[in-house]
C-alpha cells in the first residue's frame, strides 16, 4: 500500500466535472483508491462518494491506493490534481 | 377536418406519436431467495440499457450537456450506488423495481441534505436517472425524443423545456398540443425551429392514435387525418409557396438592415434557451433583444443555482461572441407560477406580484440571477433587462442591488464587463409616460408590445372571448411607443422593441417612421423583417406615422397600414 497528501486546488471544490475525471481515472486501475478526507474514507473509484464527501478548496486530501498498480496508480492520480483535472 | 389554432406556420405531412404521461407505482415485494439471481440480473438490465440509451445520446451533443450526459453515465456505473441497490436485493429480498428506490434515494437524500446548493441540486441529475432506470425495469413504453422516425408529428398535453431541449427536430415534421398558446414554450421553440405546429387541440392525446396519417397546416390550424389526394395536393401547392418565399428572402442574408435613404437599424432576436442563440445567428440576427430566463426556472423543482445560470449565460455570451445579448431578468408571476416560491394566488395576477416586483422582495432570488449574468459577461457581450418597471423608484432600487453585487464581485476578485448595459421593459403604460425620466438613469429601452397593449386597453391577453379588443392598432398604444422612442432619444440612449410587433411586416413601416432603433423578434421572421426595411424610406414613413397619429380608432389604423404596406 502506498499513500501521499495533496491540497486540493480546484476553486469551485471536487464538483461533478472534476470528480468525474478523478473518479474514471482511478477506475482505470486495478488497485483500490481511497480518499481520506476530513476524517472519513471514500471510494475515489465513486463519483457519487466522491461528490458527496462535498470536499471544498484547499483541503488536505490524502490518497491511498492497495494493489499490483498502486505505484502507477498514486502518481498519476496526483498529477491528475495537480493539473485541477483540467478545469 | 380537424381545427385547433395555428402557432407556427408550414406545413406538415406525417405520422402520429403520442406523448402519454403515466402513472407509475412502485410495489414493495419481499422475493424469494431463489429469485435473488434473477432480480440482480434485472437490475443490471435496465441499467445497461439506460447506459446504452445515454450513450448514443451522447453522439448528438457538446459542450455543457454532453459533460452532464458523462457525469450521467459515471453514476450509472457507481459502485457505491450499485452496491447499495444490489445489497436491497441480496440482504433485504426487495425486488429489483423496490431495490432501485431504496439504493438510489439513499444517495438522493445524501445531495439533497449537503450545504452545498450546487451538490444539492445534483439529487435532481439522480432522481431523473432513477426514474429512467425504473421505466425500463417496469418495461414502460417510453419515447426516445432524441431518436425519432422521419416524419413525426408529435402530439401532447403540453411539451416541457426539457422535452423540447431532447427533441430531435429534423425528425420531427409537425407538433399538435392541447393546451398552451401563441406564446407558449412549445409555439415560441417551434417557430425558432421552423416546425409547423398547432395548439389548442382539445383532447388530440385521445383523438389520435399512434401511427395515424395526418397533414398539418401550421398556419390556419387545419389538420386532416388520412388526407385525400386533392387535401394533400392543396397542402403541397401551399407548401410550395412557401418554400418559394424563403429562397426569395435568402437574397436579404448579407444585406444591411438599413432604409432606402440611408436609416440604419439592428435586427435581433427573441430566444427562450441558450442554444436558440445558434439559430438566431444562423437566421442573421444582430444580436439577442431578448433572451427570456424564465426556461431556467420554469422546468426545475428548486431554484436554479447561481451555476446552473452561469454556465446557461455562459453559453449565450459565448455563441454570440462581439454580438450584444439582452438577458431579461426573471419575469415569473402573473400566469407563470413556480412550484417553489409558493405564491399565492391572487385575484389579479397580472396586475400582482410579478416580475421586477418579486426580485426587489426577495433580493436573494435576485442576486443569484444578477451574479451570475455579472460573471457571464466576461465571456461576451451581455446587457441586462428589468422588466415590468412601473416607476423610478423600481428602477433605482434594481440597479442598487445590481451594484451589490458588483461590489461583491469586486471583492471576491471575479472578473466581469465593468460596462455592462442595464435597461427596462417598457411595458406598463406609467414607464411609458415617464420615459424621458427612465432614460436618464439607464442604458436602454425594450418596449414590450404584448404587455404594453393589455395594460393599456385593459384586455387580458389570453381571454378569448374579449380578444378582439386586444389590438397594436389602437392609437393610443401608438401614443405609449411614441413617448417611449422619443424620451429614450432625449437622452442619447437606444429604443428598442422585443414584442410580437416588432416583427410585422405591416407594423414595421410606422415603426420606422416613430424612430424605433432596435426590432427583436423570431429569429425566422429576420429576413422578411430585412426585406421590409431595405423597401422603406424613412422620410416617407415619418410622415405615414404623423398621419396615424392623428387618427382615431384602431380601425382606422389598422387599414391605412394594410393600403401603405400594399402600395
Amino acid at each position: 500500500m502506498v499513500k501521499d497528501k495533496i491540497i486540493l486546488k480546484n476553486e469551485t471544490g471536487l464538483h461533478a466535472r472534476p470528480a468525474s475525471e478523478l473518479a474514471k481515472l482511478a477506475a482505470s486501475f486495478k488497485s483500490t483508491v481511497k480518499l481520506n478526507v476530513n476524517g472519513k474514507t471514500v471510494d475515489a473509484k465513486s463519483i457519487l462518494a466522491i461528490m458527496a464527501a462535498g470536499i471544498k478548496y484547499n483541503t488536505e486530501i490524502e490518497i491511498e491506493c492497495d494493489g499490483e498498480d498502486e505505484e502507477k496508480a498514486l502518481s498519476e492520480i496526483i498529477k491528475g490534481f495537480n493539473n485541477n483535472f483540467s478545469e | 377536418m380537424l381545427k385547433g389554432k395555428g402557432v407556427s406556420n408550414g406545413i406538415g405531412f406525417g405520422n402520429i406519436v403520442i406523448l402519454k404521461k403515466v402513472e407509475r407505482k412502485i410495489e414493495k415485494k419481499t422475493i424469494e431467495s431463489a429469485q435473488v439471481e434473477n432480480e440482480l440480473e434485472r437490475l443490471h438490465e435496465a441499467l445497461r440499457e439506460v447506459i446504452d440509451e445515454t450513450e448514443i445520446q451522447m453522439k448528438h451533443i457538446s459542450g455543457t450537456e454532453a459533460d452532464i450526459m458523462q457525469a450521467y453515465l459515471m453514476i450509472l456505473q457507481d459502485p457505491s450506488l450499485i452496491s447499495e441497490t444490489e445489497n436491497a436485493i441480496k440482504n433485504s429480498h426487495y425486488n429489483a423495481e423496490y431495490a432501485v428506490e431504496v439504493g438510489f434515494n439513499s444517495v438522493i437524500q445524501i445531495f439533497e441534505n449537503m450545504d452545498d446548493a450546487y451538490m444539492a441540486s445534483r439529487s435532481r441529475d439522480i432522481l431523473d436517472i432513477k426514474n429512467r432506470v425504473l421505466g425500463k425495469l417496469l418495461k414502460e413504453e417510453t419515447i426516445d425524443l432524441s431518436n425519432l422516425k422521419p416524419n413525426t408529428i408529435i402530439v401532447a398535453t403540453e411539451l416541457t423545456t426539457s422535452e423540447t431541449a431532447k427533441l430531435d427536430f429534423k425528425n420531427v415534421s409537425g407538433i399538435i398540443t392541447e393546451m398552451g398558446g401563441e406564446n407558449s414554450h412549445t409555439s415560441i421553440m417551434a417557430r425558432t425551429h421552423t416546425i409547423p405546429a398547432i395548439t389548442k387541440v382539445e383532447e388530440a392525446t385521445k383523438l389520435f392514435k399512434d401511427g395515424d396519417s395526418v397533414a398539418i397546416n401550421g398556419t390556419s390550424g387545419e389538420i386532416y387525418v388520412n388526407p385525400t389526394e386533392e387535401e394533400k395536393q392543396k397542402l403541397l401547392t401551399l407548401e410550395k409557396q412557401l418554400e418559394e418565399e424563403k429562397t426569395e428572402l435568402e437574397k436579404y442574408r448579407d444585406k444591411e438592415s438599413i432604409t432606402k435613404d440611408g436609416t440604419k437599424v439592428k435586427l435581433y432576436a427573441n430566444i427562450g434557451l441558450p442554444s436558440d442563440a445558434e439559430i438566431a445567428l444562423k437566421n442573421t440576427a444582430e444580436g439577442v433583444g431578448l433572451l427570456r430566463s424564465e426556461f431556467l426556472y420554469m422546468d426545475s423543482d428548486t431554484m436554479p443555482t447561481e451555476e446552473d445560470q452561469f454556465e446557461a449565460y455562459k453559453q449565450v455570451a459565448e455563441i454570440m461572441k462581439d454580438k450584444e445579448a439582452i438577458i431579461r431578468t426573471l419575469d415569473i408571476g402573473g400566469d407563470k407560477d413556480l412550484k417553489y416560491l409558493n405564491l399565492e394566488k391572487e385575484a389579479n395576477p397580472f396586475l400582482g406580484y410579478r416580475a421586477i416586483r418579486l426580485c426587489l422582495d426577495n433580493p436573494k432570488i435576485f442576486k443569484i440571477q444578477l451574479r451570475a449574468i455579472l460573471r457571464a459577461s466576461a465571456f461576451g457581450k451581455l446587457a441586462i433587462m428589468f422588466p415590468m418597471i412601473s416607476s423610478i423608484e423600481e428602477l433605482r432600487a434594481a440597479k442598487q442591488v445590481l451594484e451589490e453585487c458588483k461590489k461583491e464581485l469586486d471583492n471576491e476578485n471575479v472578473s466581469y464587463d465593468k460596462n455592462i448595459q442595464v435597461g427596462i421593459m417598457i411595458e406598463i403604460p406609467s414607464a411609458a409616460l415617464i420615459a424621458d425620466k427612465l432614460a436618464q438613469e439607464c442604458d436602454f429601452f425594450s418596449i414590450g408590445t404584448n404587455d404594453l397593449i393589455q395594460y393599456t386597453v385593459a384586455v387580458e391577453r389570453g381571454n378569448e372571448k374579449i380578444s378582439k379588443l386586444y389590438t397594436k392598432y389602437h392609437p393610443a398604444v401608438i401614443k405609449l411607443i411614441k413617448q417611449a422612442i422619443d424620451g429614450a432619444h432625449l437622452s442619447n440612449i437606444t429604443c428598442g422593441m422585443c414584442g410580437e410587433a416588432a416583427g410585422d411586416p405591416l407594423y414595421i413601416p410606422l415603426l420606422i417612421g416613430l424612430g424605433l432603433d432596435e426590432f427583436s423578434m423570431n429569429s425566422n421572421n429576420i429576413l422578411r423583417a430585412r426585406r421590409t426595411i431595405n423597401n422603406l424610406d424613412k422620410e416617407i414613413c415619418k410622415k405615414l406615422s404623423e398621419e396615424i397619429l392623428q387618427m382615431a380608432s384602431a380601425e382606422e389604423v389598422e387599414k391605412r397600414l394594410r393600403e401603405f404596406v400594399n402600395n
